[in-house]
Formats: C-alpha cells, structure tokens, sequence
C-alpha cells in the first residue's frame, strides 16, 4: 500500500486546474512512498482521462457507466471503490469542491480511512503521511500524521500546490473499471445553471464591498465596475448581505465563502474576525477604508485611508488607462 | 414523522488560542449553535408543524451543551438527546458521526436527519457524508430548498452548489445537509424559553450507545497544532490627494505583478 490515487475533475475539454496541481503533489508523494501515481476519471471526466499521463500519472482507470452521466454519492463512491480495488492507494486525493466533498466523506467512511478536508500541505514524514488544514476561520493550523496501514483520504484546497507541467512525450495507459449493479439511491432529475452564479473560489482577483460604501446603489455604482475592470469577481461582507444589498452568493467569511486569491481589495470593510477568517490566505489584501484603525489595515498588504466612494472610481479609471481597458 | 436535527456547539467566533497540550481554548468565547445547524433546526420546525410527529434536537458535549439543546426546544423542537460522555471529548468528525449514528440506530424511528452544511469552528462540511454512509442511508448536502417531503416517501431538494443548482430526489429515511440561504430562523420567545428552563434532555454515553473504544479513537493524531504565520507588514500609501494615492496604489499592484 504505497500507491497514490488522484481523482480528476475536467473543465470543459481539459483537465481542471485543481487536477493538475493533484498530479503534481501525488507524483511527489507516490514518489516519497515508493509507489506509483494514478488517476480515476469518473463519468463525462473520462473524456480528458488520457491526459493525466502527461501530468505524471503512470496509470489512469475510468468508470463510465450510464449510471455515472451525473455526480451522485454512490455512483462515485462505487466507482473509486473500484479502482481502490485495481491499485490499494495509501492516498487518495481530490479537490475541495462541495461534490467532491459529498464524495470525499462518504468515500473515507466506507474504506474506514483517515480522511482531511481543506488540506493545504501535504507529506511523506518516516513513511507515514502527514496533513496540514486550517480551522477556525484560518486562526489555527493544524498538522495531522496519520498511522501507516490506513488510507487517507485528503481533499486538497484549490492553490495549494503548483500544477504540474505537461510532458509531451510521456503517457500513462488507460484501464476501463467495471462498475457493476449501480443504482444510486439518489436521483438527479435537473441540473440548472445558478443564475448569476459567481465562483468566487476560482477568482483570481476579488473585490469586496462593506457597509462602508452607504449603500446599496453605491456598491453597485462602483464595486462591480472595478472588479470587471480587473477581470476579477466581487464579494460582499456579512453585514451587507444581512441587509440585504447582495445575495449570499457573494458573502466572503466564516458563514460565506473562504477564498485565497492572488489579489482581495476590501472596500469599506471593517475587518471584523469572521470576515478575515474568509480571506486571510490571499496572497495580496488592499484595504480601502476612511478609519485607519479599522483591522482590515492589520492584515493588508497595501492600505489606503481614504472615502471609499470617492477612491473606488479613480481607482477603476486609472485601472483602466493602465491596463488599456 | 421523527426529524432529528444535529446541532455542534461552538465559540461565535474564531479567536481561539491553543493550549500547550495542543487542545483548543475558547475561554471567554460566547458558545452558540454552530449558525448552520440553526437553519437545520428551523427546517427541521417548519416540516414537523406541517407533519407532525417529533422533531428532535440532538447533539454530542458535555452538560454544559444542555443550554443549547434548550434553546432548541424554546425554537420549536419537541424533544432534546444529548450524547455525553468523557470518551466524546476529542473526537474527529467521523467518530463523531458514529456516536450519533448509534444514538439514531437506538431511537429507530427516524426519517430523515438534517444538520448543516458544516461547523463554523472545524469547516470541514464531513459529518453529514458520514453519518449518511454509517447509517446506510441516501445523502443529500448543501441543501438550499426542501421541494418535496413526504412521511413514509420521498425526499426531493435542491442542492445549491458552486455554479449550478441539482435537483435531487430519494426515498427516506435520509440524511440532509443545509445552507443559510434554505430559510431564516426564528427567534424564541421569551415565554418558550422561561418554559424550557429547567429541562433536563435524556443524556446517553457511550455504554448506552454500544460504542466500544475502537470506535471513538481519532484516524490520525495531532503532530502539530499553531497559529497561521504573521503576515508580511504592509504599507500604507500616502498622497496629497485621492488621485495621487491611486496612482500609487496601482503602481504598487502592477510592481507586485497582481493585475
């Protein structure tokens, strides 16, 4: 048991991001274990499958039953079961995604395994696999080792870990699983795009508004124009959804969404605990605000005191001449 | 029909400070229901006054866990079951789903569990995946709406994920994972909570549930436990104006290679 098992994820025709960067850190790891690498594509996935080679793996299984068409627990709990069966991984890796969640979970249940959520580093240590993950809103960082003759499930947190580079010249073969009698017991009867849905996750470039801002026709006048001027997604704090301003969608924090993009401009956000708790990790934080004792100043990268409604729209001007947008 | 609702403890915020034997300190921290159980507890309200039967309030802790569970029977739960024994203390996610997968096993009528998304402290969103395997029973997570609920039938919600929203169906009973948006909870009334005061729930420990040692002990252990690395000082970005600043602020964001 000494093998490392990644589980893919395609956007559109090409292997996700948080796949490669999957392949990168198993290759390493399979490598620290004396093991080989390899990867499960499931479903409509299996169409990218024969690029996981390219990216490191040395072997790649697909599952591709009618059953498996659409995400469900059990269809894709049988059909990691299956290739946990094909190649006995001391570690299985996947993304943070909410189905890979579901997925992850119930799949480390089932296998008795040592399961981590949100990893964001991961080792060989003596031979035993060693994790790291963050809780408590990021305020506490906390290293796991894991007894060896167990696997582990780790679902890795997006950006965590470079993605591999192709090599051309390098192929993995492809081994289709038979997944037998699979029934999932749940049935997905519609798949629906979210209207105005936001992958704030994903944003490699976030702007947040708060009550700073004074209202809501403010944080529309200037908080989306900005972001779109940057390319970049926008987020909202607690209190202004509370209020009603924005959907939840957009909420960054402790009950929103975490993010760690390269670049988070808070404007006319306060800083309170749970907010921070939700963007801490991004790599540049600038903060925007009138009062220079709020604590969003303690975390940013580059604070600027000043009123946010007379900042934001020189801000997105002058973005715009620089960049030529 | 019986609806149990999982509720988690935990501080209202995340300031916690970690001891030197690497447990948690939330000393000083409001306790509160995790804020994603609570909209578990108001879904779980709203179906029993349209069904009937109970819809209990369950949850792993020590006695001081109890002013929660009341706080639930103030909202509108009919019952409260608190799992309590010195073997629960440390507890990973899993282990902790199979306390509460015994204590459901031993109540045996139950239709459907609803719990939240995920606890604000731990985050990792593993507990209702895992309690669903451990019982056998369907799962259906990040719940934004319940369409359909029928005692004796089906189940049938939406899942609001990232990018798209699912429709999914499944017989009972199940376990459901819920999100903020599905509902706004209520607040107690003062007279429901005068009522509850003095409630004791049932208390159940492992003895009770059948659980042996093996059951409750932590896949990996604990090599290290800190708080997250300071951040690089920053720099505030002085100017006589507002225009002069931004011009500054942008030649900072173009230094650093961030736009």
């Amino acid at each position: 048991m000494s093998n490392v098992l990644v589980i893919l994820e395609a956007v559109g025709d090409d292997l996700a991001a948080i796949s490669r960067e999957l392949l990168g850190k198993g290759r390493q790891l399979a490598d620290a274990l004396g093991g080989s690498l390899a990867a499960l594509a499931i479903g409509p996935t299996t169409a990218v499958a024969a690029r996981a080679g390219q990216f490191g793996a040395d072997q790649v299984y697909t599952a591709n039953a009618p059953a498996l068409a659409q995400y469900t627990t059990d269809g894709y709990v049988a059909a990691a079961m299956a290739a946990v069966q094909a190649c006995n991984p001391a570690l299985i890796l996947a993304g943070t995604s909410f189905q890979m969640r579901d997925f992850g979970a119930a799949l480390a249940t089932d296998l008795n395994a040592g399961l981590v959520v949100d990893a964001t580093d991961l080792q060989v240590v003596d031979g035993a696999i060693r994790a790291t993950r963050p809780s408590h809103g990021g305020n506490v960082i906390n290293t796991y080792r894991f007894a060896a003759g167990k696997p582990v499930v780790a679902l890795v947190r997006k950006q965590s870990f470079p993605e591999a580079a192709a090599q051309p010249d390098r192929s993995a073969p492809v081994t289709e699983l038979a997944v037998a009698n699979l029934t999932p017991r749940t049935e997905v009867q519609a798949v629906a795009p979210k209207a105005g849905a936001v992958n704030l996750t994903d944003a490699a470039i976030i702007v947040t508004g708060g009550r700073g801002l004074g209202n809501k026709d403010n944080y529309y006048r200037l908080i989306p124009p900005l972001a779109e001027a940057l390319g970049g997604a926008y987020g909202a704090s607690r209190a202004i959804v509370d209020d009603g301003w924005v959907p939840y969608e957009h909420q960054v924090g402790q009950t929103g969404k975490t993010v760690s993009p390269k670049l988070y401009i808070a404007a006319g956000v306060s800083g309170a605990i749970q907010h921070l708790a939700g963007m801490r990790t991004s790599r540049t934080i600038v903060a925007i605000n009138k009062d220079p004792e709020a604590p969003i100043f303690r975390i940013a990268t580059l604070g600027v005191v000043g009123d946010v409604n007379e900042i934001l729209p020189l801000l997105t001007a002058e973005i715009k001449a620089r960049l030529n947008r | 029909m019986h609806i149990v609702v999982c509720l988690k403890q935990v501080p209202r915020d995340n300031s916690v400070k970690i001891r030197p034997d690497l447990t948690i300190d939330a000393e000083g921290i409001e306790k509160i229901i995790n804020l994603f159980d609570e909209y578990a507890l108001e879904e779980g309200i709203r179906w029993n006054e349209q069904h009937g039967g109970k819809v209990t309030a369950l949850s792993i802790g020590t006695s001081e866990w109890v002013e929660q569970l009341r706080r639930a029977l103030a909202m509108g739960a009919t019952d409260a079951l608190l799992l309590s024994d010195p073997a629960f203390a440390q507890l990973d996610t899993i282990a902790a789903a199979r306390v509460a997968a015994a204590a459901i096993r031993k109540l045996g009528d139950v239709d459907l569990v609803i719990t939240g998304r995920n606890s604000t402290d731990d985050e990792s969103g593993a507990f209702a995946p895992a309690l669903a395997r451990l019982l056998g029973w369907p799962q259906l997570t990040y719940v934004g709406k319940v369409l359909e609920l029928q005692p004796g039938g089906t189940v049938k919600v939406e899942r609001h994920l990232e990018s798209v929203i699912e429709t999914v169906a499944c017989r009972l009973p199940a376990v459901m994972s819920v999100i903020k948006d599905i509902n706004e909870p209520r607040y107690p009334s003062l007279l429901k909570i005068k009522r509850v005061a003095k409630v004791e729930p049932p208390v159940w420990t492992a003895a009770d549930l059948g659980l042996s040692t093996a059951d409750l002990t932590p896949a990996a252990q604990l090599a290290e436990r800190v708080p997250p690395p300071p951040r690089p000082k920053g720099e505030m970005i002085d100017g006589p104006d507002a225009a002069a600043k931004v011009r500054k602020l942008v030649d900072k964001l173009l230094e650093y290679q961030v736009i």
